[in-house]
């Protein structure tokens, strides 16, 4: 290991958190709008994110991975509560048709309607892969790392995703 | 992928609104809580060597304190062994006495008693011989030679509690002059285990007597009993003690006690053995548990990977 990497690593380990979170606070508010498709929800898991990581803070360790992967994977977490809540919730109110996925679905202005149509025809798991590695542009291996998988199962569901993506863009932008 | 579209999903992500920038910052504004407890993983790392050191300590403890403990033991040790050792003193003293006659180293190692002075003589041989028949005739011989030296049969014990094994144990008394040629030749009918000769002075007794019956005049009774008492002094003086122990079996040999650190080692090793043991044994029986509990727990992870997953997917 480089003496320079070291002194990063030893500087990243004494980063506070305050400096981290706002370092990183786009990207985990981006990551859990991809996964929710939804601002508030992913408002709100966002403030729930960084609650979680304030408490948790000690035990994050530089040298197993990066401040954002850390916060990702606190993040995807959160999320999966969240679902795991709503599924819960759904399921005492007894819902037994099929809900509407497109109906929570609400993907701010910003997205072009182009983007915003063909992201709403992805599911949860896709736009999460995309926003990690495209968006984020985390590498390969952070990415597995937060989503929990190996990297090549994390490339493999990249592709599909941004194959899929590609095929509802694409028309429309050459109309 | 095409650029266009990467550009398009980086450009068009909105950044965090304002509001949650606030909210955020107000949540960054307290402490990060300082950690309590080491986590589990790091927990599980250190439980090996702790518990590693603590089966050591346990170990080491145990050796300690029953090396400890031992030292009464080695006190009464100590205690059987006094007397013995003041036997060996007063034989040291008898023989190393000023008013001993210088001693003449016989062939077989036994001192000669003085030819001019009142002595006890008192030996102890202990005899092995080769088998019942031996046994016999090294008896018979023994005899005979206590008779042709002027001597006496006190007291004989001859036993056979098996066809192959047996002992003889007799006390002779033989003239103090031939007491050297009685050892030696009892020393000749098998090889010797044990030989002891205690030699005790008892001419200054006498000498002491005789002065006091000089001077004790007009008393007779008084001058009666202490001419008993020299008559007892030179009979004794006269006639040497042996006993002769004859045995087709060596003796048990002497366990020398082990140290404290041996004992230590010993018992913190025994503890240790037994702790691997229990181990193993633990191990053993639960090792099928383990792997059911190691595959529940794989299983579960997968599981819930899976209903990730799924959630995901429906998300």
């Amino acid at each position: 290991m480089a003496y320079t990497e070291c002194v990063s690593e030893l500087a990243n380990a004494h980063r506070s958190f305050a400096s981290a979170a706002e370092e990183h606070l786009d990207d985990v508010y981006r990551y859990l709008l991809y996964v929710t498709a939804n601002p508030a929800t992913a408002e709100d898991l966002t403030s729930e994110t960084f609650e979680r990581a304030l408490s948790r803070w000690s035990r994050f360790d530089p040298r197993r991975g990066s401040a954002q992967t850390w916060l990702c994977q606190l993040a995807r977490s959160t999320a999966l509560d969240h679902f795991r809540a709503e599924d819960r919730r759904r399921r005492r109110e007894q819902r037994v048709a099929e809900p509407d996925r497109g109906a929570d679905l609400e993907l701010p202005d910003e997205y072009g309607p182009v983007l915003r149509q063909a992201l709403r025809t992805l599911t949860g798991a896709e736009r999460e892969v995309i926003a990690l590695r495209v968006v984020l542009e985390l590498d390969t291996e952070h990415a597995a790392r937060v989503l929990g998988i190996s990297p090549s199962a994390c490339t493999t569901r990249l592709n599909r995703a941004l194959a899929k993506l590609e095929k509802k863009v694409r028309p429309r932008l050459v109309a | 992928m095409s650029p266009d579209l990467a550009i398009a999903l980086r450009e068009q992500t909105p950044a965090a609104p304002s509001e949650l920038r606030e909210r955020v910052a107000h949540i960054t504004a307290a402490a990060p809580s300082p950690r309590r407890t080491p986590p589990p993983r790091r927990m599980l790392l250190w439980a090996g060597p702790v518990a590693l050191a603590t089966s050591c300590l346990a170990a080491l403890a145990v050796g300690l304190s029953s090396a400890l403990d031992s030292n009464p033991s080695s006190t009464r040790d100590a205690g059987a062994a006094a007397p013995l050792r003041r036997l060996e003193q007063q034989t040291d003293m008898s023989l190393g006495a000023p008013t001993l006659a210088p001693m003449r180293a016989s062939r077989a190692g036994v001192p000669a008693p003085s030819t001019q002075r009142a002595q006890e003589v008192q030996a102890n041989v202990r005899v092995l011989v080769d088998d019942p028949d031996e046994l016999s005739t090294a008896t018979q011989r023994a005899l005979r030679t206590t008779r042709r030296l002027g001597g006496y049969l006190v007291a004989v014990d001859y036993g056979m509690p098996e066809a192959t094994e047996g002992s003889a144990t007799m006390r002779v008394r033989v003239p103090v002059s031939r007491v050297q040629a009685a050892v030696v030749s009892f020393s000749n009918l098998g090889r010797i285990l044990a030989q002891q000769t205690q030699i005790s002075d008892l001419q200054q007794r006498l000498d002491e007597l005789t002065r006091q019956i000089r001077r004790t005049k007009g008393d007779k009774a008084r001058i009666a009993a202490l001419r008993r008492e020299r008559t007892q002094i030179n009979r004794r003086a006269a006639y040497a003690t042996v006993d002769l122990a004859l045995t087709t079996h060596e003796p048990e040999k002497k366990v020398v006690p082990p140290s404290r650190l041996d004992r230590a080692v010993d018992d913190a090793t025994g503890v240790l053995t037994a702790e691997l043991a229990i181990g193993a044994y633990i191990l053993i029986v639960a090792s099928p548990f383990l792997v059911l509990l190691a595959a529940a727990l794989a299983a579960s992870r997968a599981y819930r990977r899976y209903a990730d997953q799924r959630l995901l997917e429906r998300a």
